[in-house]
């Protein structure tokens, strides 16, 4: 089908783009990459007073690295696109789970032209960006005619597609704080590139004594918006990530899940599946850390 | 006082294969519509519009983009490749045509110039590509004929060619460059 007609801008800087967003009073839409809304639009899932194509606003995209040690920070410009993470050696120094996860995305030409950015407002609740963030701790840089605000991951999302913005709010860069020591990503999906079924991204540091800490489990496409699973990181605290201890907090996973029935799995069986790929990804990340020792 | 076009239109100049052309088009008008019904170039097909089947894949600014999912509008200003640029001009089939050709990389045909596009992307970035890395490459265009396995014989053989030719030209620039620092060096003394 064709999209619906609508008044086409494009803007040549932020503040141009958000000054637009207010006039339009929430029907606008910023146009990034496009490979999501477009569809959406090409479908008449949507119809919009005004697309507002921020695809030539300079210094938008970018990726760099601030500050040392615990302070170190990476910051990601919203429109950078999926392509420029896969061929980044700095995101790929930096943010290797990122990158890890951006090559799960669509396909070829969906890389070439998506952005981070874009993923993030879109807050598909399978989408792999929105995940990545969150088990990486991001926070959300956003722009507006009122000013500027920083927005935790944790908090960006009221619920599916629904990312916790105001209408004249436009997002303009990720900031990642120091990537953790060890990391692991495990994805089911029914075919290449679709939505998938579930997700489930792991991260941890690993003392010396081969005690860990700070394992953070997301859990993507088993709930609104993808989900920390507190209860079970707090019961891998000051483990070694015995098999014991992977089963229980494997289990205690399922406190964070309210998975959907769609065409692609039913609640039932996300629910089955939840800790099994829990589990695989935490023997990934043991595993892993484990060769790390060796080398 | 500035001209205004009243009706909903955007001006768009982009290079199409090499060739500067300007065209009006209706700012939903996505950019697959626009090469084939104000451009005429139809070589680029039409399939979902919802940027799942790849059919209407083309290069634009050396990057291989479903068309279906960018606006006409988009294209101002950017350099665009489709399926027409690759033939030679006496209408000889290219080296990636005739691949295809030679491994039975069609039947129907409808998903060709896509695969086409994304190839001809591929080998721009002058990389060595195992066949599990082509078939996870040309993933995102779809072919309900062939079951894909002349398709990626074809783009194989295609990557690899073009590889031993870019390496070729790279140590031929390199020799050049060699040369004229000698003759600089000469020229000094």
């Amino acid at each position: 089908m064709k999209a619906a007609d609508f008044l086409y801008h494009r803007a040549g800087s932020v503040a141009e783009a958000v000054t637009l967003l207010d006039e339009y009073a929430g029907e606008a839409r910023l146009l990034a990459g496009g490979q999501s809304l477009m569809p959406m639009l090409n479908m008449r899932l949507w119809r919009l007073g005004a697309l507002i194509d921020v695809n030539q606003v300079p210094g938008l995209d970018g990726i760099e690295v601030e500050g040392q040690g615990d302070l170190e920070a990476t910051r990601v410009g919203a429109l950078t696109r999926y392509a420029s993470l896969e061929r980044s050696p700095l995101a790929a120094s930096r943010l290797p789970l990122l990158v890890e996860m951006v090559r799960h995305i669509g396909d070829r030409q969906v890389r070439n032209r998506g952005t981070l950015g874009g993923s993030l407002v879109q807050g598909d609740p399978t989408a792999e960006m929105p995940l990545a963030c969150l088990v990486l701790d991001a926070r959300v840089r956003v722009e507006s005619g009122r000013g500027g605000r920083e927005i935790a991951m944790g908090e960006f999302y009221h619920g599916s597609y629904a990312a916790a913005l105001e209408f004249d709010e436009m997002v303009t860069e990720i900031r990642f704080p120091r990537h953790p020591q060890h990391f692991a990503f495990s994805e089911l999906t029914r075919r290449h590139g679709d939505f998938c079924v579930l997700s489930v991204a792991v991260t941890g540091e690993c003392d010396s004594d081969g005690r860990w800490h700070d394992v953070r489990i997301g859990l993507g496409g088993v709930n609104d918006m993808p989900v920390l699973a507190e209860a079970a990181s707090a019961r891998l605290a000051g483990t070694r990530l015995a098999d014991d201890d992977i089963r229980e907090a494997a289990a205690l996973t399922q406190e964070a899940i309210d998975p959907p029935s769609d065409m692609r799995a039913t609640a039932e069986y996300r629910a089955h599946l939840v800790p099994v790929h829990v589990r695989r990804a935490l023997q990934q990340l043991c595993s892993k850390n484990r060769a790390a020792d060796r080398r | 006082m500035s001209f205004e076009r009243t009706l909903n239109e955007q001006e768009i100049s982009l290079t199409l294969n090499g060739e500067r052309v300007r065209a009006w088009a209706p700012s939903r008008m996505h950019a697959a519509d626009f090469l084939r019904q104000r451009l005429g170039r139809t070589g680029t097909h039409v399939g979902c519009e919802q940027g799942v089947c790849g059919m209407c894949t083309v290069m634009v600014d050396g990057q291989a983009v479903k068309s279906c999912l960018m606006l006409a509008a988009q294209l101002d200003g950017a350099e665009v490749c489709t399926v027409e640029s690759l033939a030679e001009e006496n209408g000889n089939l290219n080296a990636l045509q005739q691949a295809f050709k030679k491994h039975h990389g069609l039947q129907c045909g409808f998903c060709t110039p896509g695969f086409l596009m994304l190839a001809t992307s591929l080998a721009a970035r002058g990389e060595a590509m195992s066949r599990e890395q082509i078939r996870d490459e040309v993933s995102g265009v779809l072919c309900r004929c062939t079951g894909y396995e002349g398709i990626v014989r074809a783009v194989e053989e295609y990557l690899s060619v073009q590889q031993a030719e870019g390496s070729r030209f790279r140590q031929a620039e390199g020799s050049r460059h060699a040369e004229g620092a000698q003759q600089a060096m000469e020229a000094q003394s």
